[in-house]
Formats: C-alpha cells, sequence, structure tokens
C-alpha cells in the first residue's frame, strides 16, 4: 500500500491512498469460505439436510443477481424468480435433446436467461423505483400463466418436450458430480464463482459506473458513463446468474413444475434478498439459507405450513425494520465494530 | 376398595372388550407393542391450493391402532409424514429424508401433488414401494412403483360422464379443467377419447388456477350448448363455477358433473340448495357415511385415534386402506426379517386386497409397468345438503387403460 | 355473443377495478403500495362468513368484515408502518407483503380448505342481458368503484385532510416541519384503506371465491390497473380495471387463446408501459 502526500491547506493534512490489490480479497475469501463450509457440511450432513442446501446454494445464486441490481444501481426486479425458471426450462430442454455436458445446458441457460433479463430490462432504461419493481412483477405475472400452461420439458418430443404417456425422464447430473454430495459441493462452487463474477464486476470499471449511475444518472452521463450500456449489462448479469441458478434448481430435483413459479416467488425472493443484504455477497448466501434452509427446518420440525408462512411474514417485517443493511449488513457492521476495538487498542 | 377396585377391573375390561369388537386393525390383541421399530414414510400435499392431508392423518391413525393392538408381530410402526407444500423441490428433500436419511421400508399414504413426478425415479433406484392413499397427477398412474388406492382424475371425470350419458342420455360434453398438462389436460382427454370412440360430442375448456373469472368460463361452456358439463377442478373452483351456473340461471338447462374433488360432505351445504337432486359427482371409495363394516372401521379408528381436524374426506378413506394393506402385508412376514427388499417384494406381490370401500378388490400388480387398480367406480347426487349414491359399482371404460385391462385379463382378475 | 362475455367481462372488470382503486388511494395518502390489500380484505371476509353461518343477521356480518379490516389496517399502519417510512417505496411495500403473509397463515390455519360461498342478498336480482345474466351484486360493485372514486378524489382535493395526505405522501420531513400531524393523517389514509378493504374484501369473496391465497394474490393483476392509471389517477385506474376484465372475458371466444387469458391484465400492462415509455412521461417514468 503507497501512501502519497499531498501539499495541504495549513493545519490540515491529506492522504491519499491509491487501490490496490488488497481490495480483490473477497475473491479468495469467497472460495475459500463457501466451497470450504459446503465439504465441512457434505461431510456430517444428512440425505434431507444435502438437498434443501443445494436448493440454497442454487437461490443464493439467483438472490446475488437481485442483490446486484438493487444493491449497486437501486433499481428492482420482481422477475428475478421468473428468470431462474427460464433457465430451468432451457437446461431441460437441452439436457433431454442432446447429450451435451452438464456444463454446456449451465453456460446456454444462463446465456438466454440473461438476453430474457436483457429484455426485461429495457423498460429501466427510463423507468426507476417501485414503477419498475411493478411492471417486472407484471413479467413475472405473465411468465406464471405461460409455464402453468406449458409446463416444464421431461423428455417429451415437440418444441416444448413434453412427454404424455411416458414416464417422465430426468435430467442428468454432470458426470464429476452425480451423488448428492457431489452435486451440493458442485452447486457451491458454481455459487461461489458467481459471486465471485459479481464481486469482479463490484470492484472494477463496471461498479464504478454503477456506482456513478445510481449517484445520478445526469452525473454519470457528464462523467461519460454509457448508460444504456451500463444498465444493460446490469440486467444481463442478473438474468445470467438467474438462469444458472435455474439449471442447478434443474439438476438437483432432475425435473421442474411449472406450479412452482408464480409471481409470489419473485416477491418472496426480492423480499429476502433485502432481508439477507444487497451491500455484501455474504447476503445473497444468507437469502439462500433464509428461503430454504429455514423452510426445511420448520417443515423437519413439522410446523404447520400456514404458521411456518405467518412466522416468516413476521420475520421478514421484523427484519426490515431492524436491519436495514441486512443480516449481512449486521454481520460485517459487527466484523468491523470487533476490529476497529483491536486496531484502536493497538498503541 | 376391594369390590369397588374389582367392579372397575371388570368395567375396564368389558370396555376393552366391547372396543376390540367394534374396531379392528393389526393383529387385534390390545397389547402395546414395543419391539424395534419398523421405519414407513409417507409425503403429502398439504399447504397451497388444497389440502390433501387427510390420506396421511387416516393412515397416523390406523397405524396408532396397530401399534395399540400388538404391532407387527410385536414391532411397533414409525410413521413419519412430511408436508411438500405443492413443491416438488420440497418432495424431494422429504424423500431424501425419508428414503436416505431415515431408511424406510416402504411409503404408505402419501396423496401428493408434486412427488410423484419428482420422486418416481428415485422410488425405484431405491427399490422402496410406494402404496399411496390418492395419486392426483398422471405421474402416479405410470409410474413401476407407485400404487394409488384411488382411481385417479381421469377415471373419476371419464365415469361421471359414462354415468351422465347413461343415467341421462347426455351426448355432447363439455369438460372444464385446470390448465395443467398431466392433471387437467390428461382428465379431460379421457372424456374426449371416449366420446370419440362411441360417437359422442366432446369440448374441452381449461382454465388457470389462479382464473378469477367463473362466469366467462361458464359462458363459454353454455355457448357450445352441451347436455352435460364436467368438471376435474378442485372443490373451490366447483363451488365458484357452479355458484355462477346458478346465477347464469343454467340450472335446469345443462347437466352438471365432476370427478371425485367433488365429494366432499361440506360441499352440498356450500353450494345451496338450487342445486339439490342436479350435482353429481363420482366416487373413488365407498360414501362416507355408508354402514358397511370396513367402512365404519374406518370411521371407528379416525374418532379414536384420530385428531378431529384431521378431515373424514375421501383422502382419509384411501389412506386408511393403504394403511391396512400395509398392515396386514407385513403382518405375514417375518419380523426378524422386514426390510426395504422384502417388503418391496411381499406389497407387489399383494393381488387381492378386499374392503368395502372399494368396489372390488385391489391389485398391486406386480410386473406392470404401471399400476391403476381401482376403476370400478359410484357415483352420488346432491341430495338436501348431503350426498346420496345413485349408481352401483359400474366399470370405467377407457380406452387408455387397455394395458391395465390386458394385464387383468391374463392374471385372471377381470372386473 | 361478444357482448354478453362484455357483459360478463364487467364482473370481473370491478374486481380488478376495486383492488385497484384500493391500491392506489392508499400510495396517494401515504406512498405504500400495500400488498396486503388483498389480505386483509379475505380476513374480513372470513370473519363475516362465519358471523353470518353462526345465525347472525347480515349487518352484523357485514360490520365484522369492515371493523376487523379496518382493525388490521390500522394496526399495520399505526404501528409497523412508521418503522419502514424512512425507506424507500419498494421496501416500505415489501413490508407489507410480510403482513399478507402473516395474514394468509393465519387464515389457512384458522379457516382451512373447507369450500365456503360468501352470499350477498344482491346475488338473487339480476338483470337479463344479451343473453348472460348481470346480478345486482356486480351492479354494486361497480357503483361502489364509482363511488369510491369520486369519494376519494372528492377528500383528497377539496378537504383539509386530503391535502394533509397528498403533502405526507410527497415529504414527509417537509410535512412534519409544516405542522402536518403525520401520525394522525397517516393513520387517516390506514382507516380508509381499511374499511375499503373490507367492503372489497365482502365483494371479492362472492364475485371470486372465498379462498385466501386467490383473495390475497389478486392484488398482482391489480397492480395491472394501478400501472394504467400511472399510480395516480383514480379515474383511469378504475377504467383500466373494467378494461382489462372486459378484455379478459372476451378472450374466451377464441379457443387457442382462452386457456392463456388469465394473462391480459399483465399484458395490457406491459404494452401500455411500451407505449407510455415511448411518449416519455418524466413524472410517471421517475417516482
Amino acid at each position: 500500500m503507497s501512501v502519497v502526500e499531498l501539499v495541504a491547506p495549513p493545519g490540515e493534512s491529506l492522504v491519499v491512498q491509491r487501490p490496490s490489490l488488497a481490495r480483490f480479497w473477497n475473491l479468495i475469501l469467497i472460495p475459500t469460505l463457501v466451497i470450504g463450509s459446503a465439504c465441512i457440511v457434505a461431510l456430517g450432513a444428512n440425505g434431507y439436510w444435502i438437498s434443501s442446501l443445494t436448493s440454497a446454494a442454487a437461490i443464493a445464486l439467483a438472490a446475488s443477481g437481485a442483490g446486484l441490481l438493487y444493491g449497486q444501481l437501486g433499481l428492482v426486479s420482481l422477475c428475478q424468480y421468473s428468470l431462474l425458471g427460464v433457465g430451468g426450462w432451457v437446461a431441460l430442454r437441452l439436457g433431454f435433446a442432446f447429450e451435451l455436458a452438464f456444463e454446456v445446458n449451465l453456460l446456454a441457460a444462463g446465456l438466454v436467461s440473461a438476453g430474457v433479463g436483457l429484455l426485461c430490462g429495457l423498460p429501466a432504461l427510463r423507468l426507476r423505483g417501485l414503477y419498475l419493481a411493478l411492471v417486472t412483477l407484471m413479467l413475472a405475472g405473465g411468465f406464471q400463466v405461460v409455464i402453468n400452461a406449458c409446463g416444464f420439458p421431461d423428455g417429451g418430443p415437440g418444441f416444448l418436450g413434453r412427454a404424455d404417456a411416458t414416464p417422465r425422464i430426468m435430467m442428468a447430473r454432470p458426470a464429476i458430480a452425480l451423488s448428492n454430495q457431489g452435486y451440493f459441493i458442485y452447486s457451491s462452487v458454481v455459487l461461489s464463482l458467481g459471486l465471485m463474477i459479481v464481486e469482479l464486476h463490484r470492484r472494477t470499471k463496471p461498479g464504478r459506473a454503477w456506482a456513478l449511475i445510481r449517484a445520478g444518472e445526469t452525473t454519470a452521463l457528464a462523467a461519460g458513463v454509457n448508460l444504456v450500456r451500463y444498465k444493460a449489462w446490469a440486467f444481463s448479469l442478473a438474468g445470467f446468474l438467474a438462469g444458472v441458478a435455474g439449471a442447478l434448481l434443474a439438476g438437483n430435483v432432475g425435473q421442474l413444475d411449472g406450479r412452482a413459479f408464480p409471481a409470489s416467488e419473485s416477491l418472496s425472493l426480492f423480499a429476502l434478498t433485502v432481508v439477507g443484504g444487497v451491500y455484501n455477497w455474504i447476503g445473497a448466501v444468507f437469502t439462500g439459507l433464509l428461503l430454504r434452509a429455514v423452510v426445511s427446518l420448520l417443515t423437519d420440525l413439522r410446523v404447520d405450513g400456514n404458521i411456518a408462512m405467518a412466522l416468516f411474514g413476521a420475520a421478514l417485517l421484523h427484519s426490515l425494520i431492524v436491519a436495514p443493511s441486512g443480516i449481512a449488513g449486521l454481520i460485517v457492521g459487527l466484523f468491523d465494530r470487533i476490529s476497529s476495538r483491536i486496531v484502536n487498542r493497538q498503541p | 376398595m376391594l369390590v369397588t377396585c374389582t367392579a372397575a377391573a371388570i368395567w375396564l375390561s368389558a370396555g376393552s372388550g366391547v372396543q376390540a369388537q367394534t374396531i379392528r386393525c393389526g393383529m387385534n390383541n390390545g397389547q402395546k407393542a414395543t419391539g424395534v421399530p419398523i421405519n414407513i414414510g409417507g409425503i403429502v400435499s398439504k399447504t397451497g391450493p388444497d389440502d390433501f392431508s387427510a390420506s396421511a392423518g387416516a393412515a397416523e391413525a390406523y397405524f396408532k391402532c396397530v401399534n395399540q393392538n400388538g404391532g407387527i408381530n410385536g414391532r411397533p410402526i414409525n410413521y413419519s409424514v412430511g408436508d411438500d407444500r405443492w413443491n416438488p423441490e420440497t418432495a424431494t428433500q422429504l424423500r431424501a429424508k425419508l428414503v436416505d436419511d431415515q431408511k424406510v421400508v416402504a411409503m404408505v399414504g402419501s396423496s401428493s401433488f408434486a412427488e410423484c413426478a419428482a420422486n418416481a425415479k428415485a422410488y425405484e433406484a431405491s427399490n422402496v414401494v410406494v402404496i399411496a392413499g390418492v395419486g392426483v397427477p398422471r405421474e402416479c398412474f405410470t409410474s413401476k412403483n407407485y400404487a394409488p388406492l384411488n382411481a385417479g382424475p381421469r377415471l373419476s371425470t371419464v365415469a361421471a360422464a359414462q354415468h351422465l350419458n347413461e343415467r341421462d342420455g347426455a351426448k355432447s360434453f363439455v369438460c372444464i379443467s385446470l390448465n395443467i398438462p398431466n392433471f387437467g389436460a390428461w382428465a379431460c382427454d379421457g372424456i374426449d377419447v371416449w366420446a370419440k370412440a362411441n360417437g359422442l360430442k366432446s369440448t374441452t375448456i381449461l382454465i388457470d388456477p389462479g382464473s378469477s373469472d367463473a362466469n366467462s368460463t361458464i359462458l363459454q361452456a353454455a355457448a357450445l350448448k352441451p347436455d352435460a358439463i364436467v368438471f376435474c377442478l378442485s372443490k373451490s373452483v366447483i363451488v365458484s363455477l357452479l355458484v355462477a351456473a346458478e346465477q347464469q340461471g343454467i340450472v335446469d338447462k345443462i347437466k352438471f358433473g365432476s370427478g371425485a374433488a367433488a365429494y366432499a360432505s361440506d360441499l352440498p351445504a356450500a353450494i345451496g340448495p338450487a342445486w339439490n337432486k342436479k350435482f353429481l359427482t363420482n366416487m373413488e371409495f365407498q360414501a362416507i357415511d355408508s354402514t358397511a363394516p370396513d367402512n365404519k372401521n374406518w370411521l371407528a379408528i379416525m374418532d379414536k385415534y384420530a385428531d378431529a381436524s384431521v378431515s373424514r374426506d375421501t383422502f382419509s378413506q384411501g389412506g386408511y386402506l393403504a394403511a391396512r394393506l400395509a398392515t396386514e402385508t407385513l403382518l405375514k412376514l417375518d419380523p426378524a426379517k422386514i426390510d426395504r427388499d422384502t417388503v418391496s417384494d411381499a406389497l407387489r406381490k399383494v393381488s387381492k386386497f378386499e374392503s368395502d370401500i372399494l368396489c372390488t378388490s385391489w391389485y398391486f400388480g406386480a410386473d406392470a409397468a404401471r399400476h391403476n387398480a381401482n376403476s370400478v367406480l359410484r357415483t352420488s347426487i346432491v341430495d338436501e345438503n348431503a350426498w346420496k349414491v345413485v349408481s352401483p359399482c359400474t366399470k370405467v371404460v377407457d380406452p387408455e387403460l387397455a394395458d391395465i385391462r390386458a394385464y387383468e385379463q391374463k392374471s385372471g382378475m377381470d372386473r | 355473443m361478444l357482448l354478453s362475455f362484455i357483459v360478463s367481462g364487467l364482473g370481473v372488470g370491478a374486481v380488478y377495478a376495486l383492488s385497484g382503486v384500493g391500491l392506489v388511494v392508499l400510495y396517494r395518502a401515504t406512498g405504500v403500495l400495500n400488498f396486503a390489500f388483498g389480505a386483509t380484505g379475505a380476513l374480513g371476509a372470513f370473519c363475516a362468513h362465519t358471523v353470518a353461518t353462526a345465525g347472525y343477521p347480515v349487518v352484523a356480518a357485514w360490520m365484522t368484515a369492515l371493523v376487523v379490516a379496518t382493525a388490521s389496517s390500522y394496526f399495520y399502519g399505526r404501528v409497523i408502518a412508521p418503522s419502514l417510512s424512512t425507506r424507500d417505496l419498494v421496501v416500505r411495500a415489501v413490508g407489507t407483503l410480510g403482513f399478507a403473509l402473516i395474514l394468509l397463515g393465519f387464515i389457512g390455519w384458522a379457516w382451512g380448505d373447507t369450500p365456503r360461498r360468501l352470499s350477498l342478498p344482491t346475488d338473487g336480482i339480476y338483470f337479463d342481458l344479451f343473453g348472460t345474466r348481470l346480478t345486482m351484486t356486480r351492479i354494486l360493485a361497480l357503483a361502489l368503484v364509482f363511488g369510491m372514486v369520486a369519494g376519494i378524489n372528492f377528500m383528497l382535493s377539496r378537504t383539509r385532510l386530503g391535502l394533509e395526505m397528498r403533502s405526507l405522501a410527497d415529504n414527509r420531513g417537509l410535512s412534519a416541519i409544516l405542522g402536518i400531524r403525520v401520525v394522525s393523517v397517516e393513520a387517516s389514509a390506514w382507516i380508509i384503506s381499511g374499511i375499503s378493504a373490507g367492503i372489497c374484501g365482502v365483494l371479492l369473496a362472492n364475485l371470486v371465491r372465498l379462498q385466501g391465497l386467490q383473495l390475497t394474490f389478486l392484488v398482482i393483476p391489480a397492480i395491472a390497473a394501478a400501472i394504467l392509471g400511472g399510480l395516480s389517477s383514480l379515474v383511469a385506474t378504475a377504467a383500466a380495471g373494467v378494461a382489462i376484465g372486459i378484455v379478459e372475458a372476451c378472450l374466451s371466444i377464441w379457443p387457442a387463446v382462452a386457456p392463456y387469458r388469465t394473462a391480459t391484465p399483465f399484458v395490457v400492462a406491459l404494452i401500455a408501459v411500451a407505449v407510455m415509455g415511448a411518449t416519455a412521461n418524466r413524472r410517471i417514468l421517475t417516482r
């Protein structure tokens, strides 16, 4: 770290720190923490929890996209879960039609969802805030009707790929991760790659451009930022992450069901993303855990589904009120306070 | 003191003697089972658009009764149920918990919308047989290891249409169902195929599950000028469509019928007096208030061992039958050798399970690729805020059942 | 044929218009988009049904619906909403989603899934129009839409309370400095929203069905009507709601499109946004 002292007015000293490679520290922390804890959990957890946590990893990936849009740009996308459905659809269709590697299906799902996410983002070029949120909610509502009617592919013929007379085929898992534990670790690897991509964006030029756009579009324009390109980039990235998450989910269960993609799921995903925390990568992980692991815990404890829903709503309200930066914000704040105490103690 | 105690003892034993007469389950010996528990699982769809959980509720009650009456040759049954909340992800997790973690020997009393498709392959791979109380979508009737006790929405809806054709001479039908490929489209397709094969007319109207416009759906159906309208929908949607039909004044102009989902004891009161003797429903099992012995046994077991909140409906009947079948099969096995393979083997060999709740005996069909043994059904009509049975057990004619009928003929289980 | 579906569409149009107007009313007065509008109404409707089946007079049932809906709306507005008042609009809307989940969970737990029918005395009176029947209940719903729009427009534009509400929705901090009693004005807004939710709840339970899940997430298509009204004009919202309902009903005529007609609110809203975006109305778009 180099420190440069500038010539300053009397009575003041100005210290400028040049950004260094230390700001990429998270790129090492993320895979270590995520994959490391996944391996530890995979050793001890039973089948129920491995399955739940694999779903949680996929949801966390989708949440990182939603969190990126909201945290970096202040744009609300209430169709992220529908984009997850689009990605799942593409992965299933390609998986049944061709004998390609799972990774190819993953990437294809991500790319198609990125394209659809970009289309969803077209209104964003003019809209902001609540209005944009509601428009994306309309997209989610439309997707709900369409996917209910079309259903997800399950090995049948035709474009929709639905088998009506034969038993449903399950999507094949990646060759290196056929077992449940293996697939869980695979999902956590994909999750950490996704989180690293987001983190890389935040620390380099796109992140700076997004910060400037958030500060004020006129300011950004004056600074020479291409508004359309960077907004489109953000939406595409969010869509890509959702698509990959959908493919992971499809691989986990082996198939997806049209009734599991109502617009209310996108609402819940956004709400829990805010609760998890949008300003830090670990917020997305918390979102995944909240949306899947906590729910699995309640199911495991045989808590009545309706009571679980009410508890969920209460917890959502409580977190929104008490923790504006989300759970991640609370934890990061805690770490900062502890580390500053330690730093201050040093002479 | 001694006299009181003796009197009390005689009264108590007389009481338990009376109970042993009216309730039959398992070994019927009144002894609590205390051996090594046998793990059995069940998955139901409870929280969501509809509640199917009464099936597992009945199975749980039956197994409790069995545990109080000698268990399975001394071994109690440890029954675990999960609510998959209509979500295939959750269904997969529950299957991992029950099959992989708890190592259940069989799945009994399931009734789920989401789990058949999600878990069928996994059950095959781990050699777990599922005796479901109620199966709903198509995958429950086209899987190798999955055998529901009920007939399924397709057969039930077709049976309603066939009854309307035979009793009321209806020649043109409109089938209204949900726009879900493996449920609504599949069920109404049954009427379509049957109608074509018999020179009748049939049109299908599929509606979105979230639709708020019952009136337009009824108008759309009535505009086709059918003799009869048949539903394959959930109870609450049926109520809203019947209300719309009543408000449009077509109660007397068109005949109305439904698959077995409408056969709920609270539905006649909900739809009101305008439908007296005008709305009929197919039933997959015996009438709920029937006094036939096994039906009475079911009600008695529910009263004694089940919570009052568990609905006494057709799902419950299915769960009771599944649990009874599983218990009787397990009792024939060597108690020291009850594991997944022996249980699956024994369940597959079930070929003449009799009950007056069913119209004919039920069989699994060991080497069949799919299982749909319950295909002889009754019909009821609304009568003064309750249901009244109006037809004897009738065989359903569905061209899609050809493979099942061929199997039945080959194995000497003609219906 | 088309005419009979247009008449039929008035029913579901009234449903969308009522919910849409209810949403926009509260939004204009407090800046909160209330996702719990449907759930609050549903709670009132379920309580009304329980009271009516217990044998009490119908009027008592309606009063119950109003009281329950208003009480829960007031509770949220007075106790919970102020804690979120400094956050942005979307977060405040998400807060109401949490409340909706609480209500929905409670309804599911308390009333289960027994099929129920909420009848109103106006169900039996009808008019024959173009080969279909228009029940008095639907006419009542439409009349209520007009009444609500007119009444609330009058209140917002001609009364002191309405002025204070609009000021509050625009800028809470400045309004407080000006001496507007923030808490009591907001409470009034939530009470008005609660009353309209109670009325709408009973009507929707009758027109659609008495089921918690359906009534709660009816807000999503209702938002389409609100978008077409620009989240500000009550008249436009009501008109949009009725129009969407009519279009949705008329699509029943074409069998290829008919199963997808529940997507009408969403498609219409998206087309409208595309058109409005092209005409670049800055005030609406940057809210």
